[in-house]
């Protein structure tokens, strides 16, 4: 169904589309006498945010201005292979100088995002290290959310370099963290007021980066994580995103004053994470609250009720991630199963078949996987608690742990799954599911 | 006056002299350009022991034959691109039992990280004192800048030291020329196995003969068994008349860290 209701086309159109989308290189002010060499859509960091409509057909013009091939993912959406926007699947890849059309019926509704799916290697300004990152937002049928106000954030790591890691490998670390493109205090604060509901939509779109966010003198209801609702919403103290994923917390304006809201390792928001949140009729100095300690956990969101019916039985797939050392001066390859993409497996689903993906995590490093055309449920953590009812399509597998998702093959064609981190999928931590 | 005219200047002042060797078989290490973390220490214990060495007394320098080095480094990091070392030389021999040599110091500063450099480059200066039984020259210098380079499985790093005595028989044969290299290929994640060069040419601009020379060859292996640790094992060769021609070394390194430990930095 989904499939002819989509395309992407390379040529002209005659009709024209309900969003552009340029893709150029950008000089992007971080901060005051900072700029950073990049690559944005429409000249801007993050892209505009592009709001959709549930299951109304809507075409996106790109043109691809830079000097490499290009591709755009739409990240969350079930869409067919030809326009997910991976070359893997089969979307095809914007030449330089060229233009496609993407057009395709949106769902499911939440926020989910876009961004550049190409190689980088060891090319840490290219691919997701620059600002190929925009909100997407696809709006319900019903819309039932309570709020007086939305913010959507985005979460970024630029200017990496590698460096050892204390196990033998190289990873990036960065010179520079932002919030929407700008560090900690550059730019216009957000404005509240106090007695407002306030929705924020935050998005990690760091190319490697894990973050912590805390909101000083207030607290967090996360109500969605990927944009799907939670079973529970719980109120804490601060998020925890993994590349790719995205909390949408609902903020009760109640503390006046003028608060950052940043990252809680101060390394990292001495690098700029962090954005000056300022109540209507507050002035002075910004305040922060440094937490004592990391928290975060899934299983805060667990459906406290077992589902109704009998739930039909899932079909395991083992899939151990482990790393091949590439010397103290390389970044490590990866390998699912002992073998890295492209020479990774392709496991056939049948349509309409449960799957139980069993990631079995034996490397040292943390991986947020993905996968595409999906959404998946929780089903095991670490420690092996039993979860159910959180629905998302990335998640967090930490190092030396087991973590266990369940998902119906509902959307047949080409399904790539891959560790989020640009350097771990690009050194073969990639897989494509195929159907039968 | 460009800041290297005044550095060329500051070497033709100190080029009155050299020394026939600064730290002898004592610390046998070609430096990365790493520094020890801010808040750390690294402990090394140098263990150095000549098989085949000198075997005659000569200027009343004890004969390296059978020598067992023992050099005691404490590293200190200052900052995030700077240290300071320091060290304790002993030696045992038959009949002279455990002696102190010596002791040395080592501020070093390096290139740091946010200036994107492509390779690693750092500069170590040494000054100290070392006993005439066990080197002439009692006073040294030495300048020693350092460059290497990870290259996936290879590494390659290169000391080219310049040395001054300050004080001793050598004073006046100017700064001399000393340079050190490594090539290693990581074999896997622990063991990596190379090779390290080590030579005193002589006179900068004036190099002794080859047979003046010293030259040393080592096979060595480092073990990366953790983060905390580091070991280092070689056995050499001196193939020149002036080398000691046969010399096992061994480096076993303690990292200490002092920060408390915070999920939050």
């Amino acid at each position: 169904m989904m499939a002819a209701s989509a395309a992407l086309r390379t040529h002209a159109q005659e009709v024209p589309p309900d969003h552009t989308l340029d893709i150029t290189p950008f000089e992007l002010e971080v901060a005051a006498h900072r700029t950073i060499k990049t690559i944005a859509y429409n000249n801007q960091v993050p892209g505009p945010l592009l709001r959709f409509k549930e299951g109304q057909s809507v075409t996106i013009d790109v043109t691809n201005h830079t000097g490499g091939g290009e591709v755009v993912h739409w990240h969350g959406l079930f869409l067919p292979p030809e326009v997910d926007g991976a070359t893997e699947e089969g979307t095809p890849l914007i030449a330089p100088g060229a233009h496609a059309r993407y057009t395709f019926t949106p769902r499911p509704s939440g926020f989910r995002w876009y961004h550049t799916h190409t190689f980088a290697g060891k090319d840490l300004h290219k691919s997701q290290y620059t600002g190929q990152h925009g909100f997407l937002f696809i709006e319900p049928r019903e819309n039932q959310a309570r709020y007086d106000q939305e913010f959507f954030l985005a979460l970024h790591d630029w200017e990496g370099q590698l460096e050892a890691n204390p196990d033998g490998s190289m990873d990036p670390v960065y010179e520079v963290s932002t919030i929407n493109g700008r560090v900690l205090g550059f730019g216009e604060p957000l404005r509240v007021k106090q007695g407002q509901r306030v929705l924020l939509q935050i998005l990690n779109s760091s190319p490697t980066e894990v973050h912590w966010i805390a909101f000083a003198g207030h607290k967090f209801e996360v109500i969605a994580l990927d944009g799907n609702p939670v079973p529970q919403p719980r109120v804490v103290p601060m998020l925890r995103l993994a590349p790719a994923e995205r909390v949408s917390a609902v903020v009760e304006m109640n503390n006046p004053g003028v608060w950052v809201m940043g990252e809680v390792r101060k390394h990292i928001m001495a690098a700029g994470l962090g954005i000056v949140i300022e109540y209507a009729g507050s002035s002075g100095e910004r305040q922060w609250i440094e937490p004592a300690s990391l928290s975060w956990d899934y299983l805060s969101f667990t459906s406290s009720t077992a589902p109704s019916g009998q739930r039909p039985q899932a079909e395991p797939i083992p899939l151990v991630f482990e790393s091949k050392f590439a010397g103290h001066g390389a970044m490590d390859h990866w390998t699912i199963n002992g073998k890295s993409y492209p020479h990774t497996e392709s496991p056939k689903l049948t349509a309409g078949r449960r799957y139980r993906l069993q990631f079995i995590n034996r490397s040292t490093n943390n991986h947020p996987v993905h996968l595409h055309r999906h959404t998946f449920e929780l089903r095991k953590l670490p420690g092996n608690p039993e979860t159910q009812g959180i629905m998302k399509d990335v998640v967090l597998v930490d190092a030396k742990t087991q973590v266990e998702v369940e998902f119906v093959a509902n959307d047949p064609g080409s399904t790539l799954f891959h560790c989020h981190q640009q350097n771990h999928m690009d050194a073969g931590f990639m897989m494509l599911f195929q159907y039968a | 006056m460009h800041k290297w005219m005044w550095v060329l200047a500051l070497l033709a002042s100190l080029a009155a002299t050299r020394p026939l060797r600064a730290q002898g078989n004592y610390e046998i290490q070609v430096y990365g350009s790493a520094t020890v973390e801010p808040k750390s220490t690294m402990v090394e214990l140098h263990s150095n022991f000549t098989p085949d060495g000198q075997k005659y007394r000569i200027d009343g320098v004890y004969p390296t034959n059978h020598q067992q080095h023992e050099t005691l480094e404490i590293t200190q990091g200052l900052t995030s691109w700077s240290e300071v070392g320091f060290y304790v030389f002993t030696s045992w021999q038959n009949g002279h039992g455990v002696q102190w040599v010596g002791d040395h110091i080592r501020p070093r500063v390096r290139v740091p990280d946010s200036w994107h450099w492509p390779v690693g480059v750092s500069v170590s200066t040494e000054i100290g004192y070392q006993r005439a039984v066990y080197s002439p020259d009692t006073w040294t210098w030495e300048i020693r800048p350092i460059v290497d380079k990870y290259m996936g499985r290879w590494y390659v790093a290169v000391n080219p030291a310049l040395e001054r005595t300050w004080h001793g028989p050598d004073v006046k044969q100017g700064i001399g020329f000393a340079p050190a290299v490594k090539v290693s290929y990581d074999f896997n994640r622990v063991v990596s196995g190379g090779i390290e060069y080590y030579a005193d040419y002589g006179r900068l601009g004036a190099f002794d003969s080859l047979h003046d020379q010293q030259q040393q060859l080592f096979v060595v292996t480092d073990l990366n068994v953790s983060p905390k640790w580091e070991i280092n094992i070689g056995a050499g060769v001196g193939p020149t008349a002036s080398t000691d021609h046969w010399i096992i070394k061994a480096i076993l390194g303690r990292h200490f860290d002092w920060k408390k430990p915070s999920a939050l930095d």
